[in-house]
């Protein structure tokens, strides 16, 4: 076929791409520069007038012993979640691959959890680690149970990873899934007969052949684990005593409840590099992993 | 290329350009509707910061509109716990809000260039609780009077004390303690049930102690300027002493474990009986889910064993939302927002929607009707009885102390830090308070 013209090209473009780029560009990028261009300047509040004040408030932040704090309990947040969301995804996915008759009822169960949003979702677990739970101690005598587990800084953290892994797991069961079927049966049966057992199919054959599921998976367990704010606020609010405030609340709450409005948004300038830089950096080492089947 | 692909072209490129235009043209309409008065009519922007009475503002304005069809209102509320004021959303989308509601505290700071005077304004003989700035000024018609205390049980506390309870009999720590020993012998096993959110531990009960000089805003003034030592200030300390009486193992149901996410369970332990007492406000009623026919009332937060200390007979209530007319509204969008604010004093359907319909004790003395649900029937016997005093979560930085002194305070609590500490915070605090 023969190429159009360069204004034929630029037709076709501007009629698929167009539409998306220009809403893209008004809900994202343009209020992202606009966000980095509010950081220079001194406001306590998103209405007072703008003061130029260079790189006031990225020193600012630099000076927030809470921020960075808050930023270190956050990673060890990612680090559990990661770690966690992805082995119970993948573990759910190899059981409802594995030819049960259930399967697909339990896909569709996994799945359910997803669809309940995190402010809702905070709500209902804050009722099963405050009332429930406790009430199950009390009457089977189990010590530890017996106390609201939002109450200790430890257990209050615990609540937050298990209820992240009940809610994304689910999510990441599904592009597991997708890995897992797309795995050619003839690779499994040669590996088989080659005489490998379960486990060593398992770690040879598919794990390897499921890198590309792990990138967009630790992507986004990475991703999501950073950003969390519906839950942490619907679940703990940051306690007991700020022992579970993770970055984005203390962003949010430096910036619109505290009134630091520029220095809240460096610090959100701040978080976004170190998350672009973290998964950039992830999906960049974990491309090389790939294999071709 | 035919001439067919040509036009499918240019078509495609036509939709694009199509696309952007409207897209422009939508963005440049909604600036002049707020400021100007097309039909004839007056339109004024209203917030609304009580989220939970947005229904009933609603229609409120509708019939004030039917009154005055001259005026339309839009009424913009705040959704519960959301943490950016609508004011200042509306503000920064270029939009002029005429009659802002806010809490008295940021009225007179924040935003404190926002309103008019409204001193000369006829309401001002009904209220005792305008509020002023510091040169004397009226700038805030109060619009909902609240309350805090502690909270009990009637019920419950009758039995325990085999009669009458008179709650202003309790003015002191020892006689709280000796009745919360009553409440134990009979047979409940924990008398309170104290819910320790960071806003009632540290905006409300951590303010009260401001209570001890005349006006709250000398003390919180010192504060502000380094010249207080909390830690040997008595009154502070007494708060704390009956804090940790409330928090304690021995009569608070969550005693192990006082930080947790406990404000419902409390609410449903008093209501239901299993505890008699919490600290809370009267807007804590709905949370009780009470058994019908079931009484409650506020007792004073004793904070020493002196009966004759002012503090341990009085409850702390005051003006929490107050309205301000926006300075940069029109003329003629002042005046509607000042005729609104007459018809909530003065006429029948704007005194019923505040006191029936929204049950909020009203500030104006003229206003006939009186709340039903128990808590704010007791926060209005104090007022008429004189027993009340400033409701001091008004004299601080009430939205940002619920992140910074109120988990402090919550530390405290769960023992992970001592009271000189937090003496060391509150000071800080005060000192760069904005």
């Amino acid at each position: 076929m023969k190429r159009g013209s360069k204004l034929a090209d630029w037709g076709n473009s501007l009629l698929f791409l167009g539409p998306t780029t220009l809403f893209f560009a008004m809900t994202v990028i343009i209020p992202f520069l606009y966000g980095i261009y509010l950081t220079l300047f001194k406001m306590d509040n998103p209405t007072d007038p703008m003061v130029f004040s260079g790189i006031y408030n990225y020193l600012n932040a630099m000076d927030d012993k809470d921020f960075w704090e808050s930023l270190w309990l956050t990673l060890k947040f990612v680090f559990a979640t990661v770690f966690f969301v992805n082995m119970v995804g993948f573990g759910l996915a190899y059981l409802v691959t594995s030819g049960m008759k259930i399967q697909n009822s339990l896909r569709t169960a996994y799945f359910t959890p997803n669809l309940i949003g995190g402010l809702l979702l905070g709500y209902i677990w804050q009722f099963i680690f405050v009332q429930s739970l406790p009430a199950i101690g009390g009457k089977m005598g189990i010590r530890w149970l017996e106390l609201g587990w939002l109450g200790d800084p430890d257990m209050a953290f615990w609540a937050l990873v298990i209820v992240t892994i009940w809610q994304t797991s689910g999510y990441m069961m599904i592009i597991f899934i997708a890995g897992l079927i797309s795995i050619p049966k003839d690779l499994i049966e040669a590996s088989t007969i080659d005489g490998a057992g379960p486990l060593r199919r398992l770690f040879n054959v598919t794990l390897p052949l499921m890198v590309p599921s792990f990138v967009v998976t630790v992507f986004l367990s990475l991703k999501n684990a950073f950003m969390v704010y519906d839950l942490n606020f619907a679940l703990t609010k940051g306690g007991p005593f700020d022992s579970t405030k993770m970055v984005s609340m203390h962003v949010v709450n430096k910036a619109f409840v505290e009134s630091n409005y520029g220095t809240g948004q460096a610090e959100a300038i701040i978080l976004f590099v170190i998350v672009a830089v973290v998964t950039g950096f992830q999906v960049y080492s974990s491309k090389k992993m790939e294999v071709e089947a | 290329m035919g001439i067919k692909g040509f036009m499918k072209k240019s078509a495609a490129i036509g939709v694009a350009a199509a696309l952007t235009l409207s897209l422009a043209a939508c963005s440049g309409k909604s600036s002049n509707e707020s400021t100007g008065s097309k039909d004839g009519k007056v339109n004024i922007i209203v917030t609304n910061a009580k989220g939970e009475i947005d229904a009933q503002f609603k229609q409120a304005a509708k019939d004030f509109m039917k009154a005055n069809p001259e005026v339309k209102i839009e009424v913009n509320s705040t959704a519960v716990g959301d943490t950016l004021n609508v004011f200042d959303k509306l503000t920064s989308s270029g939009k002029t809000v005429t009659l802002a509601m806010f809490e008295p505290y940021a009225a007179l700071h924040k935003y404190k260039d926002v309103g008019i005077d409204l001193s000369d304004k006829k309401w001002n003989e009904e209220t005792d609780v305008a509020l002023k700035n510091a040169d004397g000024k009226v700038v805030g018609f109060p619009f909902a009077v609240e309350g805090m205390g502690l909270v009990y049980n009637q019920q419950v506390v009758e039995k325990a004390v085999g009669g009458n309870f008179d709650p202003f009999s309790i003015n002191t720590r020892d006689k709280f303690k000796d009745l919360l020993d009553k409440i134990k012998a009979s047979g409940v096993e924990y008398p309170v049930a104290y819910q320790t959110e960071a806003w009632s531990v540290g905006n409300h009960y951590s303010s009260l102690f401001l209570n001890q000089s005349e006006n709250p805003t000398t003390l919180a003034d010192q504060l502000a300027a380094g010249k207080e030592d909390l830690a040997k200030n008595d009154v502070w300390n007494g708060y704390y002493d009956t804090m940790e009486l409330l928090a304690s193992k021995e009569y608070n149901k969550f005693g192990d474990r006082p930080i947790g996410q406990y404000y419902d369970a409390a609410h449903v332990a008093v209501g239901k009986g299993e505890s008699a007492i919490l600290f809370n406000g009267n807007w804590a009623f709905d949370s009780l889910k009470a058994l019908e026919g079931s009484k409650f009332g506020f007792m004073p937060v004793p904070v020493d064993n002196n009966a004759d200390n002012e503090l341990n007979n009085k409850i702390a209530a005051g003006p929490t939302q107050v309205f301000v007319i926006n300075k940069k509204a029109s003329k003629e969008q002042q005046e509607a927002a000042e005729k609104f604010l007459e018809w909530l004093v003065y006429d029948e359907a704007g005194q019923d929607f505040v006191v029936n319909k929204a049950q909020i004790i009203s500030a104006f003395k003229n206003n006939p009707n009186k709340v039903t649900n128990p808590l704010g029937v007791a926060i209005g016997n104090a007022i008429e009885k004189g027993k009340t005093m400033p409701f001091t979560t008004n004299y601080i930085n009430a939205s940002e102390w619920s992140t910074t002194v109120g988990p402090e305070v919550q530390k405290f609590i769960a023992k992970e830090s001592k009271r000189a500490d937090l003496a060391k915070f509150v000071e800080e605090n005060f000192k760069k308070q904005k």
